[in-house]
């Protein structure tokens, strides 16, 4: 429970959470992985045309401080009121729908991991979802790391990587197409547009369908 | 199964307006066919071509990357008095879908007050061609590219008029 909080400070509050492969093992890694992270920001931060690296320096400040000292009953909505204040000073660029430049810092091979951790896990509780509810021509199919979830006449999503951008693209019949960058802070896939959680999204989305599921 | 096969092949030829479901498509196992509205658009594609980047009254988008597979260029002729875009042309790099979508904004935004096409939404350009759910990707980047080019020459004018 208390690894799950670590994951996803952000559904601390939420009744519904999603549960990602919460071993201890695991969080380990990540903290490691978030320390390591910090350090290549810091060494990297004359980079200046990184905007990503520029948000989360900012960012990390506050996450740090507060993390720290309330971990467990920390105010999703205050997180992520202020992550949007940093990301409108410092992201006009990636506001603007003009040229980007989208090298991350994220090296490849850490991208891999993480976003084939995330496809994994969600590929996982999609199957479960799917055996539990009563969705007509519902489908998870997953072939060349590309995820396709059917709802039947609710629509079609369809989940990818995007290695030039270390991205995640969504594309729902709600929402459109969405691509979700890693953010080291959140620890999570959030599309910078919308600031939307990949993973919440889901959930929400396939939450209300069947409200009395705990995903 | 087969009739059902036939009719729709034959359907796409005579140019019926067939809009294929891409979900039933998939489940019964066809082929997916790009709407015929994409092709059109792929083999007669409208407003290809560049103005000179530097003009007073041109406003250049250039949007997405090599390297995930899509880039559009997009470039607007705007009327200095009236803000009315008189001509529109684009260049694109990628799928077909991506080609249709570019080429679908130049035509919508022809003739068009330039706050009027910042209302056009990729789900517009999605459900025009019909784009399957792994191509919205390509309208939104049409979308983009509608707006960059807009903000461009906005960006043109100010600095003329700063200068002035």
């Amino acid at each position: 429970m208390i690894s799950n909080l670590i994951k996803h400070p952000l559904e601390a509050d939420c009744s519904r959470t999603l549960i990602l492969g919460s071993t201890k093992i695991y969080s380990r890694t990540m903290a490691r992985l978030g320390q390591l992270a910090r350090t290549v920001f810091r060494s990297l931060k004359h980079q200046s045309s990184f905007t990503f690296q520029l948000q989360s320096r900012r960012s990390s400040f506050y996450f740090l401080n507060t993390y720290f000292t309330k971990p467990w009953n920390y105010s999703p909505n205050s997180r992520i009121s202020f992550t949007s204040r940093s990301y409108s000073s410092l992201t006009e660029e990636s506001q603007s729908p003009s040229t980007i430049d989208y090298r991350s810092v994220l090296p490849e091979e850490k991208y891999h991991m993480l976003a084939n951790s995330t496809i994994h896990d969600l590929i996982e509780k999609l199957e479960e979802y799917g055996d539990s509810v009563e969705i007509d021509g519902f489908d998870v199919d997953y072939g060349n790391e590309v995820l396709t979830l059917k709802l039947g006449n609710l629509g079609t999503y369809v989940i990818n990587k995007q290695t030039p951008n270390r991205q995640i693209w969504m594309s729902s019949p709600l929402s459109g197409p969405s691509k979700f960058d890693w953010d080291q802070n959140a620890q999570a896939w959030i599309y910078r547009r919308t600031k939307g959680n990949l993973i919440k999204v889901l959930v929400v989305r396939l939450g209300s369908k069947c409200p009395s599921l705990d995903l | 199964m087969l009739r059902h096969v036939t009719n729709r092949i034959l359907g796409q030829a005579l140019r019926v307006p067939a809009t294929p479901n891409p979900a039933a498509v998939g489940g019964a196992g066809l082929p997916r066919m790009y709407h015929e509205r994409v092709v059109d658009h792929y083999n007669h594609p409208r407003n290809v071509g560049s103005f000179e980047k530097n003009e007073e009254d041109v406003g250049t988008g250039l949007v997405g990357a090599p390297a995930c597979g899509d880039v559009m260029k997009l470039q607007i002729k705007v009327d200095n008095g009236t803000g009315k875009i008189v001509d529109a042309v684009f260049k694109t790099f990628g799928c077909g879908s991506a080609i249709a979508s570019s080429s679908v904004a130049t035509e919508w935004v022809k003739g068009k007050q330039m706050e009027e096409v910042l209302n056009i939404k990729n789900t517009e350009i999605a459900k025009h061609l019909s784009l399957p759910p792994v191509k919205l990707h390509c309208s939104m980047l049409a979308e983009d590219a509608i707006k960059a080019a807009v903000k461009d020459y906005e960006a043109k004018r100010s600095k003329a008029n700063g200068k002035h």
